[in-house]
């Protein structure tokens, strides 16, 4: 599986949406990524990346796009 | 249904006690269709707004009004109605004394009560905030059952239990987000029984809270300086879990370990049990000292109180090579 199907596959999973629906995908736009959610979505993908994500980029990460931004300051390229 | 599964145990982690006990609340209408929560204002911070959407007939936000709060709950208990509380620990305990008094101890209206934030986590919001003292007024009232869970993992697990509970309940959360786990899978959970998370010879750690933790990383270090430690996870207080205890009786030292003062609470249930017998091992309570000290964060506070890792090394190996002396 590559890195991005690794990473929509945690959105998938955790948010219970469909794969098409990650792209553009912000933060509170649907009602499971709320900030439940996003705790869920973030150990996700660190247990799928095997990284621990700082304070700072979690309060951050605020869509799909921005989380491939910041994934690349762990050496995890989308 | 709730799975223990490792990424489940680590959001929990993430969220801290409050967001695990949100989490928790969640499955409470599956377990009893008579289920409800009152909030004294802290629906976001109790982790109950997932609940509020899903189940808004059965959240009530009594607004900062806490003593109203645990009477409206006393109420709806009284007409059958399975009710949890939530507050900060020190309002749950201090603000709402006599009405905790009166309704969950007295007449046995059976509320579970959450005191959030217990302990040194919210040390930035000052004194006022901060509960130290909340196990030693509630282990002074009959009647109530108090559980102060070791992670959130525990939270979950004691929150799902505590509906299921006959008594009144005081149900203890504390730490911050990002808790450190203690149960990385799934465990059997009792009210009543404490965990025992290792067995040892010389010195029984025996914690609850965020202390459980340290607990297992003290008797961690320990074992390499050739000191085997029985660590207790002693997740509730009231009733103390005295087998357990007894067993701890050959033992060369006995340590309890708190985020609460050292007057009143697991060192004094256990001090008050010890009291009856002849013969015991010498008993030294690690806590929060019988002072206030100012606003300041949570790692400053528990520098400041002695309750670091390190710090708490020093102090079990000075009394444990000063036995006898």
């Amino acid at each position: 599986m590559s890195n991005k199907e690794k990473y929509i596959q945690a959105f998938v999973e955790t948010l219970s949406i469909e794969p098409e629906e990650t792209v553009g995908l912000k933060y509170q736009e649907i009602p499971n990524w709320d900030s439940v959610g996003h705790m869920g979505l973030v150990a996700a993908i660190e247990d799928a990346f095997d990284i621990m994500m700082d304070t700072d980029d979690i309060i951050e990460f605020s869509s799909f796009e921005k989380g491939m931004e910041i994934l690349r300051k762990y050496d995890v390229e989308i | 249904m709730i799975q223990y599964t490792p990424i489940n145990i680590k959001t929990w982690s993430r969220l801290g006690s409050c967001g695990a006990f949100g989490i928790a609340a969640m499955e409470l209408p599956e377990i009893d269709e008579n289920i409800m929560i009152t909030t004294a204002d802290l629906c976001f911070y109790s982790g109950l707004e997932r609940f509020r959407t899903k189940y808004e007939d059965r959240l009530i936000n009594v607004g900062i009004a806490e003593q109203n709060m645990i009477g409206i709950a006393a109420g709806m208990a009284k007409e059958g109605l399975n009710v949890f509380a939530t507050t900060y620990a020190t309002f749950a305990s201090t603000r709402c004394a006599d009405q905790v008094r009166v309704n969950m101890g007295y007449m046995q209206l059976p509320i579970r009560l959450v005191g959030l934030t217990a302990g040194l986590s919210v040390g930035v919001l000052g004194a006022t905030h901060m509960s130290f003292e909340d196990i030693a007024i509630m282990r002074g009232i009959p009647n109530i059952t108090i559980v102060a869970p070791a992670d959130c993992t525990e939270t979950v697990k004691a929150t799902l239990a505590a509906a299921k509970y006959p008594g009144s309940i005081y149900l203890r959360l504390s730490g911050t987000m990002n808790c450190p786990i203690v149960y990385h899978d799934d465990y059997h959970f009792e009210i009543g029984k404490a965990v025992v998370l290792q067995e040892g010879k010389d010195i029984a750690l025996i914690a609850n809270g965020p202390m459980v933790c340290k607990a297992v990383e003290v008797a961690n270090m320990l074992r390499d300086e050739g000191i085997i430690c029985t660590v207790l996870d002693m997740h509730t207080i009231k009733p103390l879990d005295t087998d357990l205890i007894k067993k701890c009786l050959g033992h060369k030292l006995i340590i309890t370990l708190e985020e609460h003062s050292v007057i009143g609470g697991l060192g004094g249930a256990v001090a008050e049990y010890l009291s009856g017998m002849d013969n015991h091992p010498p008993l030294y309570t690690v806590g929060i000292s019988d002072k206030f000290v100012k606003a300041a964060s949570y790692e400053y506070l528990l520098e400041e109180y002695g309750l670091t890792v390190h710090k708490i090394k020093e102090q079990i190996i000075k009394k444990y090579n000063s036995r006898g002396k």
